[in-house]
């Protein structure tokens, strides 16, 4: 009982590091592909005395990525019907050029107003129209969830990691007199620890397969039947086989320094 | 006869100097010699093994064992020394997870003897100290007696230069005690191994030749 004790104290701090690291990268990925589902369903409507080529767009603002061109004779079809072919070509030749301009980023409204005015620089340029409004809030909530979470991820890391420590020092203590005999008898620091450093690379693999099945839960249970569209659609971003080498990595990480730190920290153990 | 252990003008002091225990202390032991400490409780002798053994610094004056000065060597060098001496404590400081043969060729294991030569030294040693029956239990599960001969085997275990004893039969019986005082001697004589130890009292059935010497009042002296 007392043994598992002793090691659930340890692998569940490092899960805690663990989880936090795996959402961090499951949200970073979500997010990203939501990004992109915003970026390319925003545009701006830009209206020019002439027709201009994206690289004239680009040379105003290098975050402009896309040009498109809006047929004239459809607007005017539209408003002009009935109207005689000289009258359908004298209104085409006084109206302006329509363009719907891409970003190649999610930018935020002083961003995007920072676009309009160096457009609107340009003389050629009669209007543009940007949709900050509905824009802008989305962007804030979204900055906001996401600032929210990494404090979050990096608080629970930073606790997390103490209580390894904490639990690393409780180890040591209790091999303590064997590391003190070995000591006298003229161990090195590694043969020493080694008893500290192989519980610890064990809770590693252990954290790290717990860690593993509770994503893969996550992922062919839970978020397939959770009816929430963003978790449905990027259901492939949620865990990804290659998580598997990084969770493993960081958790081999965590515990190598964590036992270097309480060995290191301590004189020799017989004085 | 070169001399193992010498020590001049040795200071052992604790909280940095300014406790002293063993003051402009000067002697000289050679390999293969029998040696007995002795003096009252609270004198300096275990500290001055502690000096041996380099757990504790000299203040002033220098402490060579085994051609190291312990007053400046190195952790690494300090390992290096200590995996040659064989240290024997009163209160055995055995490691109690683990079985009597692991603890026996504790010294092998740290040299990086093969199991196979591990397994083959804890027999032998085992059958010398009379425990070979005892090999797989765990130290508490022994005698306070049979606790020192582990100890001892151990100790013996690598065939060590020098061998440090502290209070090593104290509180033992007599079957026990002449068993340890027959291994270190024959250790002595048999492999020209240094013995030191420690003790409040020399037994009164010694074979060997010895020298004394007697801590009292932060000096150390040669009985003659």
């Amino acid at each position: 009982m007392k043994f598992i004790k002793n090691h659930l104290m340890f692998i569940l701090p490092l899960m805690a590091i663990l989880l936090g690291i795996e959402f961090y990268l499951v949200f970073d990925r979500t997010t990203n592909s939501y990004e992109k589902g915003l970026k390319e369903g925003y545009s701006m409507l830009v209206v020019t005395k002439k027709p201009m080529k994206l690289s004239m767009f680009q040379a105003l603002n290098r975050h402009i990525s896309s040009s498109e061109k809006i047929k004239r004779e459809n607007i005017v079809s539209e408003i002009a019907k009935g109207v005689s072919k000289n009258s359908n070509k004298e209104i085409l030749a006084a109206l302006p050029y329509f363009y719907n301009v891409r970003l190649d980023s999610y930018l935020s409204t002083s961003g995007l107003e920072k676009i309009k005015t160096d457009l609107e620089k340009d003389k050629n340029v009669k209007k543009v129209e940007t949709f900050g409004s509905s824009y802008s809030s989305s962007y804030r909530l979204f900055s906001f969830i996401k600032f929210t979470l990494k404090l979050f991820i990096v608080f629970m890391g930073v606790v997390s990691l103490f209580l390894i420590i904490k639990q690393m020092e409780i180890w040591k203590y209790a091999h303590k007199e064997r590391m003190q005999v070995m000591e006298i008898f003229g161990a090195p620091l590694m043969l020493r620890s080694g008893v500290l450093f192989r519980v610890a690379i064990v809770d590693a693999f252990l954290a790290t397969l717990l860690t593993t099945a509770i994503f893969l839960y996550i992922k062919f249970q839970w978020a397939a039947n959770s009816g929430i569209d963003i978790m449905m659609q990027n259901k492939t971003e949620l865990f990804k086989m290659t998580d598997i080498a990084i969770l493993l990595v960081s958790a081999l990480f965590i515990v190598i320094i964590a036992v270097y730190s309480v060995v290191f920290s301590s004189k020799g153990v017989e004085e | 006869m070169s001399n193992v252990i010498n020590a001049q003008h040795l200071t052992l002091a604790y909280d940095g100097g300014a406790k002293e225990i063993i003051k402009d202390a000067s002697f000289t032991i050679k390999k293969g010699e029998f040696v007995f400490i002795t003096g009252p409780s609270g004198s300096g002798k275990s500290t001055l093994l502690k000096a041996l053994y380099g757990a504790l610094k000299p203040t002033e004056g220098s402490l060579v064992v085994g051609g190291l000065d312990l007053a400046s060597v190195g952790q690494s060098k300090l390992q290096e020394l200590r995996t040659h001496l064989g240290i024997i404590f009163q209160d055995y400081k055995l490691v109690n997870e683990w079985s009597v043969a692991k603890n026996v060729v504790l010294p092998l294991m740290i040299a990086g003897y093969s199991v196979d030569v591990q397994n083959t030294q804890a027999q032998r040693l085992l059958k010398h100290v009379k425990l070979s029956e005892h090999a797989d239990k765990y130290p508490l599960e022994l005698s306070g007696g049979e606790q020192q001969r582990v100890g001892v085997a151990r100790a013996l275990s690598k065939n060590p230069v020098v061998i440090l004893a502290d209070e090593p039969t104290g509180n033992l019986d007599d079957y026990s005690s002449n068993v340890i005082w027959d291994l270190m001697e024959n250790a002595c004589q048999q492999l020209d191994t240094t013995v030191l130890v420690v003790t409040h009292k020399i037994p009164t059935i010694f074979s060997l030749p010895y020298r004394h010497f007697i801590i009292e009042s932060k000096g150390v002296y040669e009985v003659h």
